[in-house]
């Protein structure tokens, strides 16, 4: 969807605060936000459903709220189209159903549960490849106004094939809560067929991009 | 059950938009008890998880690996041909690092990571994103005007430097494997991992200083 999310090549933005400072967590809440996104979960939530309901954050709230503000609100909304909690229950701060309190890891075990986080997206599917990498290809110009991870900058455009990766999850349908896996590709775009002000004919942008947003050129 | 209907999500934000407080620190404190309650997670287990990601899982991960790869050809290529496995042999695989790509700066070309439809990033080897990496500016800008975005931060390209923006649209993330600094011929492993800046591994920083040491 052409939502606020996207926005790769919006202009007037800007300038960058690079003066940040280089510690890992800037407010405590950060940091209980971050962990708790590491560990509570409902499981019928896919990381796709997760992303698209995030782009549903008021546009307002998006460009202004701090990110793991966000983050807060968006498991928040997870949790309540999941079933899990209620609007009350959250403007409360309390569903009053306490169940058994969670086992406590240390330090150790949740490196190693961190190890365990890596995930493999990787899926087996019967489908040839459409495209080999060299292949010239053009995107699709429209798009629905469901999830999709084609960014409106890239779309109607004319790229080369620079890798083949196999079929991944293919995050449109996971979005909608379905699993199918379509072969992804990375795809070389040069600046100059990006932006109308590009000059450099050397400079490239590269996208991972699924099968089904290509067509042959 | 979720009912992956957008509307239905569009509804509940604007629902949370009405009745959360403005504080972002209430915001979490009131998720925090609902998951706690619910027996989720206990407090002390996020206590440990705010601990790894401030002391073991950071950008330091990703400075070792570069370093290696400077002094180590076969490393390199391994790590060049399949990331995730090579940063496995490290126990450094974990969030969002199941399909890493190492991309390597040379003289001629200049990498640069961006991810402008959320704010992907390799957490498990370079620990938490700096916030202007999620900052509307960084996402809208990078792919529009890198060289632009590269001079905020201090880096001016040659001439003769193409640049390369990678934008993770999908689950695929990217390291840039920086250049080895002139001047550090026979150093230790350690001694050239304090050169890795993590601006350096997102590609917001260039030529790494020798004297910073």
């Amino acid at each position: 969807m052409d939502a606020i999310h996207d926005l790769g090549g919006k202009q007037g933005f800007g300038p960058i605060d690079t003066a940040e400072p280089d510690e890992p967590f800037h407010h405590g809440w950060e940091a209980r936000m971050w962990a708790i996104a590491r560990t509570s979960h409902a499981p019928d939530w896919t990381i796709d459903w997760w992303r698209h309901s995030r782009e549903r954050i008021m546009p307002e709230d998006y460009l202004t709220r701090p990110y793991f503000d966000q983050w807060a609100q968006n498991y928040l909304a997870c949790f309540i189209n999941s079933g899990i909690f209620t609007l009350d229950d959250v403007v409360a701060g309390t569903a009053n159903d306490s169940k058994s309190p969670a086992v406590v890891f240390s330090l150790e075990q949740v490196l190693a549960a961190s190890r365990d986080q890596c995930r493999n997206f990787s899926v087996s599917i019967p489908d040839e490849p459409r495209f080999t990498p060299g292949d010239t290809i053009v995107t699709r110009r429209d798009i629905t106004a469901a999830h999709t991870r084609l960014p409106q900058y890239a779309r109607g455009r004319g790229g080369t094939i620079r890798a083949h990766h196999g079929a991944h999850v293919f995050a449109d349908a996971s979005a909608a809560g379905v699993e199918e896996g379509q072969h992804i590709y990375s795809v070389t775009f040069l600046a100059v067929d990006l932006w109308p002000e590009a000059s450099d004919r050397r400079d490239e942008v590269i996208l991972d991009l699924w099968e089904s947003y290509l067509e042959p050129a | 059950m979720a009912t992956f209907d957008s509307e239905s999500a569009a509804h509940i934000h604007r629902e949370l938009h009405s009745h959360l407080p403005s504080e972002s620190a209430l915001r979490v404190k009131a998720l925090e008890s609902l998951v706690v309650e619910r027996g989720m997670v206990a407090p002390e287990t996020l206590d440990a998880w705010i601990e790894a990601y401030s002391e073991e899982i950071g950008p330091k991960r990703g400075a070792l690996v570069v370093a290696r790869s400077w002094i180590d050809p076969e490393f390199r290529q391994r790590l060049l041909a399949d990331a995730t496995a090579t940063i496995t042999e490290l126990g450094y695989q974990g969030s969002a690092t199941g399909h890493l790509k190492a991309v390597e700066n040379t003289p001629e070309i200049h990498n640069l990571v961006v991810c402008t439809l959320c704010s992907c990033y390799p957490f498990s080897i370079l620990g938490m994103s700096p916030i202007w990496y999620k900052s509307a500016a960084y996402r809208s800008r990078a792919v529009r005007e890198p060289r632009a975005v590269l001079s905020e931060f201090g880096v001016t390209l040659g001439p003769d430097v193409a640049v390369r923006v990678w934008d993770s649209t999908a689950e695929l993330r990217y390291l840039v494997i920086p250049q080895r600094p002139a001047g550090t011929d026979g150093w230790e492993e350690e001694q050239l991992a304090a050169l890795v800046t993590r601006n350096a591994m997102i590609g917001t920083d260039r030529d790494l200083m020798v004297a910073a040491v």
